[in-house]
């Protein structure tokens, strides 16, 4: 399917193209980014003025900081955006209007994620300008850009296709946005939470309990569960991120997250396969979301 | 056109649609009638491959649409009983997005949404925002919406339901000028006055089940019969009750002063023939009529559960006595 062809993509970009709240957010975003560095950089050179020292590390810093500040953005605006896309089209009744043509429910639920993203990548594309200032004086390669982009794309994927998914079960929008919070705030801090609470439990007396239902590593780990991190987008940027700064023989290691683990094909292919994880995720997500919103399902 | 067999729809222990069977021929224009909860919306819905029924079976021009739901789409025009406009579109750009969901794109669908704006009058208001337009201008925007596609037939759910009288007689008369440009349209109204003057044909459903249908004429004059004929007389009343009391068709009898009351299960026809032979009979008589029925009696007659077992008993005996 063209996705130009998509009669709900064409509309939601017609749409949101003209709102004067795309431009605002564009303004805002890119505002901020543009002070921080610049503020950054008058910071440093004026550092080496005074004292002709030029810290290279700075720009890393300052490019970690952007890459951090839009992803964040992105696992947290895209639930917002995407929760009220099928759930606002049954508000305005608009949905069976739809469902009554020729389009099918793949189109719309693609239409309305694809739109979702594509605001996104507008938000990414629009910043580079920003994250280039670290190429005047390099450390940055175009691999680890690429990476990053992957990174975001599963990360926006995924994050979207939670929100369309809980747009499409329940009726009202309010409640789709609560719940794909919920759920994100779950994946994100829950995974953490759940390792942290399995290595405290290792390394108490009745460590023998984990060790017994295979969370307990021995000598104090999470397990198993570290591998729960594997849904969590947070956990692979940060690998991104230490990749890239050069930290990964230290805390780059997922091995020495949560205690001490093995090595093992997962830990070592981490990233990939988290992100082939999240995508798959995202596929199941967008499948489950257009069977909610076939004729004669059941909405919440 | 369109032909429904036993359709069942079950929400939880709720019968919505009950067996409902329903005919509509090429080009007619169907008033589909019901009070609140009858399963009119529901019916339409599964015409127009909303909702999945439990059973039965829905043929347009033939084809089983049920299991073929593109071709529903294809031969479907659906006006719900809400205007489902998207505010911070243009007119023609909300028609040219419905186009596109139909399949109709570029310069045939501006061709197309231009002719079709004209006629629901429109044609002048192609870039103003939705939000900007009255009711009466947003259910005509919705009833070109559905006409994008040259549909077989337009399926109407209470389209007049909050109109001003005016808009709404300006609605019906562009419902009336398709119809008679040959589109069949299934029409859902509880302004049965609106419907016994624009339809050709009526079916009433309650309680998910078609209690009655024909041509608005069949049903008005089935419902006429079931009203008694009053008759006058000015002597020889015993001659007039002798001669009743005979008639086979003379249900019951009763006598008020001069006035009797008869219960006829007869037509027109019949009517003059016994008025015919009361007078032969040598009965004076000074008044000799029945209240004409009208849609709304027989809405009332049907739907009110209390008097529909009497009504349709009464069918049945009128059916058994011809």
């Amino acid at each position: 399917m063209k996705l130009i062809s998509n009669p709900v993509y064409r509309r939601e970009i017609r749409v949101s193209s003209r709102s004067f709240r795309l431009a605002l957010v564009l303004l805002t975003f890119n505002g901020i980014l543009a002070l921080v560095a610049l503020l950054n950089m008058y910071s440093m050179l004026s550092q080496v003025r005074a004292t002709a020292e030029i810290q290279y590390d700075s720009f890393l810093d300052l490019y970690m900081f952007v890459a951090v500040l839009e992803f964040v953005m992105l696992i947290f605006i895209m639930p917002a955006i995407t929760a009220g896309s099928i759930s606002g089209e049954r508000e305005r009744q608009t949905l069976d209007l739809m469902l009554s043509t020729r389009l099918t429910p793949t189109q719309i639920v693609l239409g309305k994620l694809m739109s979702s993203l594509s605001t996104m990548v507008l938000l990414i594309v629009s910043s580079f300008p920003i994250l280039a200032l670290v190429f005047v004086y390099g450390g940055v390669t175009m691999r680890d850009m690429g990476l990053l982009l992957i990174c975001y794309g599963a990360a926006a994927l995924f994050s979207g296709s939670l929100g369309v998914f809980c747009s499409a079960l329940f009726r009202k929008s309010t409640l789709s946005t609560v719940v794909a919070y919920g759920v994100m705030g779950m994946i994100v801090i829950g995974t953490y939470g759940i390792n942290q609470l399995a290595l405290l439990f290792s390394r108490m007396p009745g460590e023998a309990y984990l060790v017994t239902t295979g969370a307990g590593g021995g000598g104090g780990s999470s397990g198993g569960f570290l591998y729960l991190l594997l849904l969590n987008p947070t956990a692979t940027f940060v690998m991104t991120m230490l990749r890239l700064a050069g930290r990964e023989a230290s805390r780059g290691k997922v091995t020495q997250w949560f205690g001490t683990h093995e090595e093992g094909f997962l830990s070592q292919n981490w990233v990939s396969c988290s992100v082939v994880l999240q995508i798959v995720m995202a596929v199941a997500l967008i499948w489950m979301a257009v069977r909610a919103v076939r004729p004669g399902k059941k909405v919440r | 056109m369109l032909k429904i067999r036993n359709l069942r729809k079950i929400y939880g222990n709720y019968h919505a649609l009950d067996g409902l069977d329903m005919d509509i021929e090429d080009g007619s224009l169907y008033g589909f009638v019901g009070p609140n909860g009858a399963g009119k919306t529901t019916t339409i819905k599964i015409i127009s491959g909303l909702l999945l029924p439990d059973g039965g079976s829905v043929e347009i021009d033939g084809i089983d649409a049920l299991a073929q739901p593109h071709c529903l789409k294809e031969k479907i025009g659906y006006v719900p009983d809400y205007f489902g406009v998207y505010d911070n579109l243009k007119v023609w750009e909300y028609m040219e997005f419905f186009a596109a969901c139909y399949g109709i794109e570029g310069l045939k669908a501006r061709k197309r949404l231009r002719i079709l704006l004209e006629q629901v009058g429109l044609g002048d208001k192609l870039e103003f925002y939705v939000d900007g337009l009255s009711r009466g201008m947003k259910q005509r925007l919705c009833l070109a919406r559905a006409l994008l596609h040259e549909p077989a037939l337009l399926v109407m759910d209470e389209p007049a339901a909050g109109l001003d009288p005016r808009t709404r007689l300006e609605f019906r008369e562009t419902v009336r000028e398709l119809n008679e440009q040959g589109m069949t349209i299934l029409l859902s109204s509880h302004l049965l006055t609106d419907l016994t003057e624009l339809c050709t044909d009526v079916g009433i459903i309650d309680a998910g089940k078609m209690l009655l249908a024909g041509s608005v004429e069949e049903i008005i004059e089935k419902i006429h019969t079931s009203k008694p004929v009053i008759i006058t007389v000015h002597n020889n009343l015993q001659a007039a009750l002798g001669l009743l009391k005979e008639h086979p068709l003379v249900r019951s009898i009763s006598v008020k002063e001069q006035e009797i009351l008869v219960q006829f299960a007869g037509s027109g026809k019949q009517e003059s023939r016994l008025l015919t032979e009361l007078v032969q009979a040598g009965v004076e008589v000074r008044g000799f009529m029945r209240e004409p029925g009208s849609l709304e009696a027989v809405f009332m007659q049907l739907t009110n559960h209390e008097e529909e077992r009497v009504v349709l008993s009464y069918e049945a005996d009128f059916e058994s006595g011809l």
